[in-house]
C-alpha cells in the first residue's frame, strides 16, 4: 500500500471526493432518470435545509434528538459497562448473558419501536428504551471481551504486588480492557443514534426522525435527503469529537499507533 | 509495621518446600507437573533451577508465588504456609507484563499504593530511587511501549523491587532479550543481589546464565520435576559471563541435564 498522506493533504483529497459525489448526484438529477419529486438536486436540498433552519423547525429538532441521545446513551452505557464487567469476571454471568445479547444485537433498532410503544406509550421513555436496547448489548459484549482477553500476567503481576479484591477490578481489569471498552462505546454510540432516529420516525412530534417522517408525508424529497445528511453529519461529528479522540489517545499510549501520530 | 525505609536492607525470606507436588486434572487427563519435591532456599541465597522445557519449573515458581496451591505437600515462606500471592514475594516474568495504561514511574510505584501510609510524593521518591537502581533515570514519564526490551525488563525489575519484597521469583526473565542486553543485565542483577542479598529463585534453561548467577544450581528431571543433582557454585562475585570457570561449570550443568535426558527422557519421544 502507498504511504499515508499528511493530514492537510488528506483533508483536501476528502473535500475533492465529496465535491465529485455532489457533481455525480447533480448529473444523475440533470439526466432526468427520476422524477423531480423523488430525487431532489443538491441545490434544492441545500435550499430546503436553509429554509428549515430559517423557519425555526430544524434546530429544535436537532436539539431534541441530541438531548435524547445523550441521556439515553448515558443510561445505556452505565448498564452495558456494568453488565460487561459482570460478564468479564463471572463465567456464569457470561454464559447466561452472552447469547442473549448476541441475539438482541441481531434485531434492527427499528424493530424495537413497536414493543417500545406498547410498553411505554407515546412518552420519551419509549425512545430511551429503543436507545438502550439498540446499543447496550454491543457495549456489554465489548467490555466482557476486553476483560476476558487481559494478559493473565497483568493480573498475576498485580496480585504479587499486593493487589486484591475490588482494586484488582478498578486498577487492573478495567484499565487493561480500556481499548476494547472504548471501541464498544463508540459502536454503542452509533447504534444508539440509529435507535433515536428510528424511534422518532415512528412516534414523535419533534426530532430528526420526525422531520424525515414529515418530509415523506409531504412528498418533500429535498427535506428527506437534507435531514438524512444532517443526521449523518451530527453522528459523524460527535463520533469524531468524542470517541475518536479518546480512542486515538489510548492507541498511542498502548503503542498501537505509529509514533508519528503523537506529533 | 514501620514504614519501609527505602535504603534499609529488606529481610530475606527462607523458602521451604516439603513433598510439594502439583497435579493438573483436566477432563481428558491428569498431568503430574511437579514432584513430590523437597527444596530449601536459605535467606539471601540465589538458587537457579534448570531443567528441560515443560518439566514444571514454572509450576514450582507459581507454587511459591501463591498463584497455584500444591496438590500434596507444603510450601512455606519463613515458616508460614503460602496461601496466595503477596507483596513479600515479587515475580518477574519472561514478558515484562508492565501496565501500558501507566507511565514507567507509575508502573514502578504500583505496588507501593498498597502501602497506604506512603504519600504520593513518597511513592514518587521510592519509584525514582528504583529507576536509578536499574539505570532508567529520566524514563519515568515514558510510555511502556517506548522502552526497548531490555529497558522494559529493567522497569519490571524496579517495579518488583520497589515494595521491598523478601524474595524475588524470576521465570526466565531474560529469555526473550538479545545477547548483549542480557549480558549487561547479568551484571546488574548481580549488583542488585550483592546490595540486598534478597532470596532469589530463578528459572532458566540457559546453563551459562545459571553458572553466572547462582549460589546453587538445581538440575530438574523431565516432568514431573524432581531435583536430580545439586551444584554449589563458589566463584567470587561479580562473575563475568565469559569467565572460563563459568563456561566450565555451564558445561558441567549441561552434562547433568543431558545425562538426565538420556536416562529418563526416552519415553518422552
Amino acid at each position: 500500500m502507498g504511504e499515508t498522506p499528511a493530514p492537510a493533504r488528506r483533508g483536501l483529497i476528502l473535500l475533492a471526493f465529496l465535491a465529485a459525489l455532489a457533481l455525480l448526484w447533480q448529473a444523475v438529477y440533470s439526466a432526468g432518470f427520476l422524477p423531480g419529486y423523488s430525487l431532489p438536486s443538491p441545490g434544492q436540498t441545500a435550499a430546503r435545509l436553509v429554509e428549515l433552519a430559517r423557519d425555526g423547525s430544524l434546530w429544535p429538532s436537532v436539539e431534541a434528538s441530541v438531548v435524547r441521545m445523550v441521556l439515553g446513551f448515558i443510561l445505556s452505557a452505565a448498564l452495558g459497562l456494568a453488565l460487561g464487567v459482570a460478564m468479564g469476571v463471572s463465567p456464569l454471568a457470561d454464559s447466561c448473558l452472552r447469547s442473549l445479547f448476541l441475539g438482541v444485537q441481531t434485531l434492527p433498532s427499528a424493530a424495537w419501536v413497536p414493543i417500545a410503544l406498547l410498553l411505554f406509550g407515546l412518552g420519551d421513555a419509549a425512545i430511551y428504551f429503543v436507545i438502550v436496547m439498540s446499543s447496550m448489548a454491543a457495549m456489554a459484549i465489548a467490555t466482557a471481551d476486553g476483560i476476558a482477553t487481559i494478559p493473565p500476567n497483568y493480573v498475576r503481576a498485580a496480585r504479587s504486588l499486593g493487589t486484591s479484591g475490588l482494586a484488582l477490578s478498578t486498577r487492573v481489569a478495567l484499565p487493561a480492557a480500556l481499548p476494547h471498552v472504548v471501541t464498544g462505546v463508540k459502536l454503542g454510540w452509533t447504534l444508539g443514534w440509529h435507535g433515536v432516529v428510528s424511534a422518532e420516525l415512528i412516534k414523535s412530534s419533534i426530532g430528526l426522525g420526525f422531520l424525515l417522517h414529515a418530509g415523506r408525508e409531504l412528498n418533500d424529497a429535498a427535506q428527506v435527503v437534507g435531514i438524512m445528511l444532517v443526521t449523518i453529519a451530527i453522528g459523524l461529528l460527535l463520533d469524531r469529537l468524542l470517541f475518536s479522540v479518546v480512542e486515538r489517545r489510548i492507541r498511542v499510549r498502548w503503542g498501537f499507533a505509529p509514533d508519528s501520530a503523537r506529533g | 509495621m514501620s514504614a519501609p525505609a527505602v535504603s534499609a536492607p529488606a529481610a530475606s525470606a527462607r523458602i521451604v518446600l516439603r513433598g510439594a507436588a502439583k497435579r493438573f486434572v483436566t477432563r481428558r487427563a491428569a498431568v503430574d507437573a511437579l514432584g513430590p519435591l523437597d527444596l530449601e532456599v536459605a535467606a539471601g541465597e540465589f538458587v537457579v533451577l534448570v531443567g528441560p522445557s515443560g518439566c514444571g519449573k514454572t509450576t514450582l515458581l507459581n507454587l511459591v508465588a501463591g498463584f497455584e496451591s500444591p496438590s500434596a505437600g507444603s510450601v512455606e515462606v519463613d515458616g508460614v504456609p503460602v496461601t496466595g500471592p503477596g507483596p513479600d514475594r515479587a515475580m518477574i516474568f519472561q514478558e515484562p507484563a508492565l501496565f501500558p495504561w501507566l507511565d514507567v514511574e507509575d508502573n514502578v510505584g504500583f505496588g507501593l499504593r498498597q502501602h497506604g501510609h506512603l504519600s504520593a510524593a513518597e511513592r514518587r521518591a521510592v519509584a525514582a530511587e528504583h529507576l536509578r537502581l536499574v539505570h532508567l533515570e529520566g524514563f519515568g514519564h515514558a510510555y511502556v511501549h517506548e522502552l526497548s526490551g531490555g529497558m522494559k525488563q529493567r522497569a519490571a525489575l524496579a517495579r518488583a523491587l520497589a515494595p521491598q519484597p523478601r524474595a524475588l521469583l524470576c521465570d526466565e526473565p531474560f529469555g526473550s532479550l538479545d545477547a548483549l542486553t542480557r549480558e549487561r543485565l547479568y551484571a546488574e542483577l548481580q549488583e542488585l543481589h550483592a546490595a540486598k542479598r534478597r532470596t532469589t529463585l530463578f528459572v532458566t534453561h540457559n546453563t551459562r546464565e545459571a553458572a553466572c548467577l547462582a549460589d546453587r544450581v538445581l538440575v530438574l528431571s523431565p516432568r514431573p520435576a524432581r531435583v536430580t543433582s545439586v551444584l554449589r557454585i563458589d566463584l567470587p562475585r561479580p562473575r563475568d559471563f565469559y569467565d572460563p570457570r563459568v563456561s566450565e561449570l555451564a558445561g558441567q550443568i549441561l552434562a547433568l541435564l543431558r545425562g538426565d535426558a538420556s536416562g529418563g527422557g526416552l519415553s518422552r519421544g
